[in-house]
């Protein structure tokens, strides 16, 4: 094909961020549907206060109807410009959609989220999506052409954020920050710990070395995330049939491939998995040490 | 069992696990209630074991194959980092800072675009202003319906007189009138600003087309001899509303400057530079537009004498330009 662009491979990872440290940190770029659905919450609540205010000075009865439309369309301005920008400041980079949405604003560089960038990122959001929304929907038929650009405007700004990788709309390629999903530490038990492995499981299922060779990372973090579910206790009747199957299975499939001869009774498949897990994991550690990152079980195909 | 017999990596975490444990609950705290509110030694935990988390997570990504822990860990580090590099400055300081320092200086570095930006105005304004007398048909052609309100080549002098020395704003509407203008020209200050970064064309087109609307606005009553008169009414919040509008449209045009001639950086880096002077601007730029409408709002209708309106709007000119000039100077 021509016109397919060559890969480029030096560009980094979208869903890391490089602190000063110097450690790449793992922070997954938000959502579209996120945003919108944090973006949709702000203006619900800016738009509550403005009506709230709006109401209140109706009926204190102190305005003319007149001048009450007019201060209407100049509350909506002046609760909503300051609105995201102070509460992107105070909550560091998270207005109260975002807090719902569990998602965040970060600066794209790596440093600290910078004053000017968030009140240059939400001042271009009023120039880029609400100035022409608002346009859109008080323009009526009579003015066609006003009405299909400020359209067309907006279409193209909210594509914007389509077409990059960082999913950043113009107001984010401004300021140089991005939206992120925010992640949320769970600390789970250590397989090689859990199964409190007595010396007499370790020597009841030996492995030898050539039989550890055949699987790789992949297929070791599979079985982990395996023995994790063989720990669950409230399981129904049927599933935990139907997961003591699946553990069966995946013995006797072990078994095959790595040719291991002694027969495994079944009420010992998952004591088996255990120390086969702890041996597999001592043998590819102690490989990755020396250099030898062994990420799936093609890893002998691909070396040559 | 015993402690040779894990694993290395095994044995990696069981000797941090107790700081991790403590740096997910400070950072926890630091989520709910600031940084700036924790104890001395919380925070000072806090940054150290933000450190140790990040070369622990450096190791165990060459170390180890536990999954469970590696997501653990990007993600633990992840919230620390988010914690630990939060903005630390209080909105008030902010505030001081940007009035006392970094708004006025900032308005000095961009003088230049300013300087083009009241250029857009003024080139539009002379030529909405001959035009006008060229053929005063012109004037429908500029002026959008809701903004003339009534005063055109049709209108009668007396009338535009009238809406010019009227004591009694309520009766004719008049204080819709103003904040319809204040939304009006908020508007047209945010599109001239966020459409500057377009190659700078839409914010002068749009600085033009109001500077066309503003000069026929005032050929019209100068054509009927009112040209003082039309002077004093502008000049109480104009001097104001419309610098606001050419400020805005300097920064605009800093931002478009930036993408059309970025020298050494990529665009998107120089346009991230120019925005930190633009956005200051943009800032400069509302706060006129607040003070504009106020003065508007009261000031207008409460002054009649004309040459008191030319004072105060001029005065508060002088103000705001003895703020850019004077404020935020090093003493050397």
């Amino acid at each position: 094909m021509i016109f397919r662009r060559k890969p480029r491979v030096d560009r980094p990872d979208p869903n890391q961020v490089l602190p000063p440290e110097g450690v790449p940190l793992r922070l997954e770029i938000a959502g579209l549907g996120g945003r919108l659905a944090a973006q949709i919450t702000d203006v619900l609540i800016t738009g509550v206060a403005a009506i709230a205010i709006i109401i209140l000075l109706a009926a204190l009865d102190m305005t003319s109807p007149d001048t009450l439309n007019a201060l209407a369309a100049l509350l909506f301005f002046v609760i909503r410009i300051p609105y995201y920008a102070l509460s992107e400041l105070a909550w560091n980079g998270q207005t109260l959609g975002k807090r719902l949405m569990k998602i965040k604003v970060v600066s794209h560089d790596g440093g600290s989220l910078q004053t000017h960038a968030v009140v240059l990122r939400n001042l271009m959001k009023e120039a880029e999506v609400f100035l022409p929304g608002t346009l859109l929907v008080t323009l009526d038929e009579t003015t066609p052409i006003t009405s299909s650009i400020a359209l067309a405007w907006v279409l193209g700004v909210l594509a914007v954020p389509l077409f990059n990788r960082y999913r950043r709309r113009l107001g984010d390629l401004m300021a140089g920050t991005h939206v992120i999903q925010l992640p949320v530490p769970v600390f789970l038990k250590d397989q090689a710990q859990a199964g409190q492995l007595s010396a007499k499981d370790n020597s009841e299922f030996g492995f030898l070395a050539h039989q550890l060779d055949h699987y790789g990372a992949l297929e070791l973090q599979t079985l982990e995330t395996l023995l994790r579910a063989s720990e669950r206790r409230d399981l129904s009747p049927s599933a935990y049939k139907a997961q003591k199957k699946t553990v069966e299975t995946i013995v006797d499939k072990i078994r095959n491939k790595i040719s291991y001869a002694d027969p495994v009774k079944a009420e010992d498949s998952v004591r088996f998995l255990r120390a086969f897990y702890n041996a597999q994991r001592a043998h590819l550690e102690q490989r990755q040490l020396f250099g030898d990152r062994r990420a799936d079980k093609f890893h002998s195909q691909t070396e040559d | 069992m015993d402690e040779h017999d894990l694993l290395r990596s095994a044995r990696f975490r069981r000797e941090r696990e107790a700081d991790w444990r403590r740096l997910e609950e400070l950072v926890g705290e630091a989520e709910k209630h600031g940084v700036g509110r924790m104890g001395f030694e919380a925070a000072r935990d806090l940054a150290a074991l933000y450190r140790q988390a990040t070369t622990s997570l450096a190791i165990a990504r060459e170390i180890t194959l536990d999954k469970g822990l590696l997501d653990y860990l990007e993600a633990l580090t992840a919230r620390a980092y988010l914690s630990v590099y939060a903005p630390q400055e209080r909105i008030g300081g902010l505030v001081t800072r940007f009035f006392r320092e970094s708004g006025p200086q900032a308005m000095r570095r961009s003088a230049w675009f300013i300087v083009a930006g009241f250029l857009s105005l003024g080139l539009g304004a002379l030529v909405g202003y001959l035009l006008y007398f060229e053929n005063a048909a012109w004037y429908h052609v500029f002026m959008p319906p809701d903004l003339a309100q009534g005063r055109g080549p049709g209108a009668s002098t007396e009338y535009l007189r009238s809406i010019i020395y009227d004591s009694d704003p309520d009766s004719s509407g008049l204080g819709a009138f103003a904040t319809f203008l204040f939304s009006h020209n908020t508007r047209i200050a945010i599109f001239v600003f966020g459409l500057g970064a377009f190659l700078c064309a839409p914010a002068i087109l749009l600085t033009f087309y109001n500077g066309l609307i503003f000069g026929a606005f005032v050929a019209l009553h100068v054509d009927r001899g009112l040209g003082i008169d039309i002077g004093g009414w502008l000049s109480v919040h104009g001097v104001t509303e419309l610098s606001a509008i050419c400020i805005a449209c300097g920064g605009g045009i800093q931002l478009g400057m930036a993408v059309l001639f970025p020298g050494q950086n990529s665009r998107v880096v120089a346009l991230r530079k120019a925005g930190r002077d633009a956005v200051k601007l943009a800032i400069v730029a509302a706060i006129m537009l607040v003070v504009a409408a106020l003065l508007e709002g009261f000031l207008r209708q409460l002054i009649q004498d004309p040459l008191t309106r030319y004072t105060v709007g001029w005065g508060v000119g002088a103000l705001w330009l003895a703020w850019f000039a004077l404020a935020g100077r090093r003493s050397t």
